[in-house]
């Protein structure tokens, strides 16, 4: 049946700068804000915008997103005529089809668009952060009659991590610049795109074989080179590229700090779905203060937590104290353990009297809790 | 053997949690927070592996439909069997305590397709995690018929049967003696009965006592830990609410708090829904707040139950106890009650103008409504026999002139102080002042004058915040307060439904409604039902009653355009009914000493020429004497009984019908050491019936509320009485394998039955004393006090009284 709009849904890099917290997830896995995972939000904005045909790229650990994302039904995705479709490497006769950039990974799965002969492909990434309804991008896209456009936004960090997007009058994007260390211009790309279908595959069958292919290093300048329509769509809300340990324990912080900038509470307009861990609501067991701070369900808390996320099922024992951290499913706190500035990844076990005090934000898991002064008070 | 399993869910009782379910049933009750009710019975089910249940709703089952959905969390949406959701077909049935075998008739289909053999029939509001697969393997190796489980001496009305026995009683519903399967475990012949007493923590939950009590529960580790098990989880519908955050002030002590919930106040020992916003410096204890409910700063809450949306304004102070917690209703908003005070419009009140129990009715609610703290005033028409008594005491206070019916008339408003409640008496002549105050033809007109009258007068009565109206006399009020734009909530009150006004001859024209009143013909009733702020019967199961044709007749879609308005609550009884202090018996007693009631058993049995004797088994009977009193059937089966059991004896007093007298009087002949009748209401007090009888019978077709099955109880007397109206709300039937119960009632209205329950009371009473004495002290400690009607009545008015002057 066709479709008007099928979405690609990127999930496939690893996240290095991550470090432990990606070495067993894929980046749109992680963890985000208790009880979230960063592919949340592009699957909530999907469905807040009635896109219901998603082919979701994966390459890099993709059996834990597979599992967690399963029929897609706690986005209400699971639409008998599309819904989410998972679209692995596979080997064919020409060899085995290991994808190569972005634009490659696109390029392996045409066939899954062309099934449903769409007018526009939206192409998004499974690991940012922001609340998006995607409908006024895509009718901006048919208004100018661009043959692909790009959602843009002013990053408030460091510019340089970002591709760089010069726009007209019109918006129309004049110039681009990958990474530059002198960004001529505040906007920035976000990875959304939305291309006329048969642009996409113009730009995409011209690739050659052998060489990798990225949406941002490689598609968009060659598309710029050879005059195509790109317009810039700015986007006003909070967006974050969650790439480094600092930036996602930022992100997590701006819940806790400035809660207007994600609005969860907001389930009217643009709602944060999530697959649900069927736990009890928290306990609240202890006598000591819990202020300042998220909890998920199904934890059981006895001592204090200041300023703190806290994911399902985490304990925290008697006379511990948690501060400015981030703590992931199922990790147990034992008594009179201290954790300040640390982000703690899942089952991690943190024994009785342990001192994780950081001045810089640093990542535990049972593996490195030893090294990083895992010892007893 | 979970492929041989099929599970009945019974979600057809509405139990006793009035307000809580005026908008959902038991089922979809929300507990724990994030749950419903209903989620532990179907993540039972789904933790055993069984994939075909039926749930048998009642009433209102949108917001379980809405919960459950196609089943599909609990592994239910299946292309073989799944989940059926069963409603009845009959919606002219009455609620019934447990599923039916006419219920389960209805839908034979769904038994006669599943494939499964065995069925395992377990009600929605049982908060337990239950291995269902191994109380079947128990059952099974049982070999009885039937198991029933039972927990902590309490029926859970679970069951586990053969399906084709299960399919036999329900095709043949119709001539069988027994309505459900407790039935058959109970009375029928020939049934192997095995009782599994169920370990491991479990509720069933049916008041808000119980359910307050089994949410706080989930607070203690032992108990939380084996509901919440991680090997069998409990499945609810998916909402999306971020975590709870706590902000800077929060102070939570062992508390369970939802997702989505804000908290900035000081919680202890609660339960939290989801999305709650709990203010700076609200305390919040020993309670149960659900979704969406808001809790203003400077706030106290102890042992309450705030239902969904529920806001509690700044500064209010809220007090229940376990026992009766304080219970909001849904949406509702909560201010202090210090300064509520009330206008009842009424054409009765003792001691002024009484023809009825609506007299005293009045007289009581107000004075008790002034104890608790709220200004009371009654507005009354000045009748004839007001004046003649009373002129001297009160007082006019204004006089105004009123154009009505084409003609300028003077009317005068009166005022005095009685027992602290202010009396206001509306002066006219013409339409009040004659002998007596109904029947007459122009009755709709004085009525009409007189609502009109009230209105006259808002401005010169003591300030109010609602008005308060009884019966279809005052009914016009609401209607012409919207006609005037005057915002007023108003609280009407049914006693009777009887009596509507219904009023033709161009009333209308008078009243000039035609804005709102399209037809000819004016029901003052049905217009105070239709535009009334607040609607309030006095009895719950009266209430629910009024929902069917049968009871409710012509104003039966007026009631249920107005169903999530419309409260029961439970007339009380005076302080006065005393067997402790009662002067017209001959030996005081009370709970703790019931022996003296004896003696006055042998007095009655002496003074009414009975053969005497302690052994004997006295029935007493103190009523109207017509059709809806159970006359038909006490006419036919009263004979019967005498001659089958040699120690009944009968005694009645009251007045009515002449040809059930006749019959009566005939039997009276028949047995003339055991039966008396008094003739006549008020020839003699009934004190002494209540005090020397064995048991009260009052098989009643219609009962809104009654009251002498509750003066009964306090004089240790047992009622006998049919399931309806305030009698079932008074009188638990007594179980003989829990030793539960108040008295003896049933269900059916049939002589086969009445003759049954009769029977029954009187083995009980030959046959176990101990718990006959145990059923007499129950009865008699039963609070149906006017002051717990006050409190109920004062949580009505705080539902409608505006938070903002």
């Amino acid at each position: 049946m066709p479709k008007k709009i099928v979405a690609m849904v990127l999930v496939g890099g690893r996240g290095t700068r991550l470090e432990q917290i990606t070495e067993k997830t894929a980046k749109p896995a992680v963890t985000f804000g208790g009880k979230y995972k960063l592919i949340d939000f592009v699957l909530s904005n999907l469905s807040n915008s009635f896109i219901n045909v998603v082919g979701v790229v994966t390459q890099y650990e993709p059996h834990e997103l597979m599992n967690y994302i399963q029929h897609g039904s706690s986005w209400d995705l699971d639409v008998s005529e599309g819904g989410i479709h998972f679209l692995t490497p596979y080997t064919n006769s020409e060899g085995e089809q290991w994808q190569r950039g972005t634009a490659h990974a696109i390029k392996q799965h045409l066939y899954f668009i062309e099934q449903y002969k769409p007018e526009y492909v939206l192409i998004l990434s499974g690991d940012h952060v922001y609340k998006m309804d995607y409908t006024e991008m895509i009718s901006t896209h048919q208004k100018t009659g661009a043959d692909l456009t790009i959602a843009v936004f002013k990053p408030c960090d460091d510019k340089s991590r970002y591709g760089i997007m010069s726009l007209d009058k019109t918006n129309k994007v004049v110039e681009f610049e990958e990474k530059p260390d002198n960004p001529k211009s505040d906007y920035a790309s976000m990875g959304i795109y939305v291309f006329n279908k048969e642009s996409l595959k113009r730009l995409l069958v011209s690739l050659e074989a052998d060489k990798t292919f990225d949406f941002g290093k490689d598609i968009i300048p060659k598309a710029l080179n050879e005059n195509y329509h790109i317009q810039g769509f700015v986007f006003n809300g909070y967006f974050r590229d969650v790439g480094t340990i600092d930036s996602l324990y930022q992100a997590n912080m701006d819940l806790l700090d400035h809660p207007e900038y994600l609005k969860l509470h907001d389930y009217k307009t643009l709602p944060l779905y999530t697959r649900s861990k069927d736990l009890p609501p928290h306990h609240i067991a202890g006598k000591y203060p819990v202020v300042q701070s998220m909890i998920s369900d199904g934890c059981l808390i006895m001592g204090t937590v200041t300023h703190s996320i806290l994911s399902e099922g985490v304990v925290v024992k008697d006379h511990a104290i948690i501060q400015d951290s981030i703590i992931f499913a199922h990790v147990v706190v034992g008594e009179y353990a201290v954790i300040k500035n640390a982000i703690v990844l899942e089952n991690t076990v943190i024994l009785p009297k342990t001192r994780l005090v950081f001045d810089k934000v640093t990542v535990v898991n049972n593996e490195t809790i030893w090294q990083l002064g895992g010892k007893t008070l | 053997m979970k492929n041989n399993v099929l599970v009945i869910i019974d979600a057809s009782g509405k139990d006793s949690f009035e307000r809580l379910v005026l908008h959902r049933m038991p089922g979809a009750l929300p507990f724990a927070g994030k749950y419903r009710l209903i989620d532990f019975a179907l993540s039972n089910v789904k933790n055993a592996g069984i994939t075909n249940v039926a749930i048998f709703p009642y009433g209102n089952y949108r917001s379980l439909q809405d919960h459950v959905g196609s089943g599909k969390r609990w592994d239910l949406d299946r292309r073989r069997d799944g989940l059926f959701i069963l409603p009845p077909k009959n919606l002219a049935m009455p609620t019934e305590t447990m599923l039916t075998f006419q219920r389960m008739h209805e839908h034979i289909e769904y038994l006669k397709r599943s494939s499964q053999e065995i069925v395992f029939v377990m009600p929605a509001s049982i908060v337990w995690s239950i291995d269902i697969l191994e109380h079947v393997q128990t059952h099974l190796e049982s070999n009885a018929d039937i198991s029933e489980i039972m927990h902590d001496n309490i029926r859970f009305k679970s069951y586990i049967i053969p399906k084709s026995m299960l399919l036999s009683y329900a095709e043949n519903y119709d001539a069988l003696p027994y309505q459900t399967i407790q039935d058959i475990t109970m009375k029928a012949p020939g049934i192997t009965v095995n009782t599994i007493h169920y370990q491991g923590y479990a509720r069933y939950i049916t008041d808000p006592f119980n359910y307050l009590k089994s949410n706080l529960a989930m607070l203690r580790f032992d108990i939380g830990k084996t509901i919440f098990s991680q090997d069998r989880p409990i499945y609810s519908k998916e909402k999306p609410a971020p975590p709870a955050r706590y902000l800077d002030y929060a102070s939570v002590t062992n508390s369970m708090v939802s997702s989505g919930s804000f908290i900035n106040g000081v919680i202890t020992n609660s339960i939290i829904g989801r999305d709650v916003i709990i203010e700076k410096n609200a305390h919040v204890s020993n309670s149960m707040i659900m979704s969406n409910a808001v809790i203003e700063e400077n706030t106290h809450v102890d042992y309450a139950i705030l239902d969904k949306g529920t806001i509690v304004k700044k500064g209010t102070f809220i007090e229940g106890s376990l026992r009766e917690p304080f219970v909001s209703k849904k949406d509702q908003i909560i201010t202090n009650q210090t300064d509520l005070s009330i206008l009842m419009v009424s054409t009765e009140s003792t001691p002024f103008v009484k023809t009825g129990g609506l007299a005293d009715v009045v007289n009581d609610l107000s004075r008790n409504l002034v104890k608790k703290g709220v200004k009371t005033s009654v507005i009354l028409p000045l009748f004839e026999e007001i004046k003649t008594k009373y002129s001297d005491v009160y007082k006019k206070v204004a006089s105004k002139r009123l154009v009505f019916n084409q003609e300028a008339v003077k009317v005068r408003l009166h005022f005095m102080i009685y027992k602290n409640v202010n009396y206001y008496f509306i002066e006219h002549y013409k339409y009040f002042e004659r002998e007596t105050i109904y029947g007459h033809d122009d009755d709709c007109l004085r009525f009409a004058f007189f609502n009109e009258a009230v209105l006259l007068f808002l401005d010169d009565i003591e300030s109010f915040d609602i008005i308060h109206i009884h019966d279809w006399h005052a009914g016009l009020i609401p209607l012409l307060l919207k006609e005037r734009d005057i915002k007023i909530p108003t609280m009407l009150t049914i006693h009777n439904i009887d009596y509507q006004g219904v009023c033709h001859q161009g009333l209308n024209e008078v009243l000039q409604l035609k804005r709102f009143i399209k037809e000819d013909h004016i029901n003052f009733l049905e217009q105070a039902i239709l535009h009334a702020t607040l609607i309030q019967t006095v009895s719950p199961t009266y209430r629910d009653e009024l929902r069917y044709e049968y009871f409710g007749k012509n104003l039966t879609y007026a009631l249920l355009k107005r169903e999530r308005d419309f409260h029961g609550v439970l007339n009380g009884v005076s302080s006065r009914h005393d067997p402790a202090t009662d002067q017209l018996i001959l030996s005081n007693y009370s709970v703790d000493n019931v022996l003296p009631k004896l003696e006055n058993k042998l007095f009655l049995q002496e003074t009414m020429h009975l053969d005497m004797g302690v052994h004997k088994w006295i029935v007493g009977m103190v009523t109207r004497i017509t059709e809806q009193k159970g006359f038909e059937l006490i006419t036919q089966v009263l004979e019967g009984c005498l001659e089958h059991n040699q120690d009944m004896q009968f005694v009645l007093l009251g007045t009515g019908d002449s040809h059930y007298i006749e019959r009566l009087k005939q039997i009276e002949q028949k047995f003339p050491n055991r039966v008396k009748l008094n003739i006549g209401f008020h020839a003699t007090v009934p004190n002494y019936i209540y005090a020397g009888a064995d048991v009260l019978l009052m098989p009643s077709r219609v009962e809104p509320c009654g009251l002498s099955q509750m003066i009964a109880m306090k004089y240790g007397t047992l009622p006998i009485v049919k399931q309806t109206g305030g009698l079932n709300d008074t009188v638990v039937n007594y179980d003989p394998v829990t030793k539960k119960g108040t008295g003896f009632s049933f269900y059916n209205y049939d002589t086969h039955t009445l003759k049954q329950t009769i029977f029954e009371a009187y083995t009980t009473f030959k046959n176990h004393p101990k718990d006959y004495q145990k059923l007499i002290k129950r009865g008699m400690r039963t609070d149906f006090s006017l002051s717990k009607q006050a409190s109920k009545m004062i949580e009505l008015y705080q539902m409608i009284a505006h938070p903002e002057k």
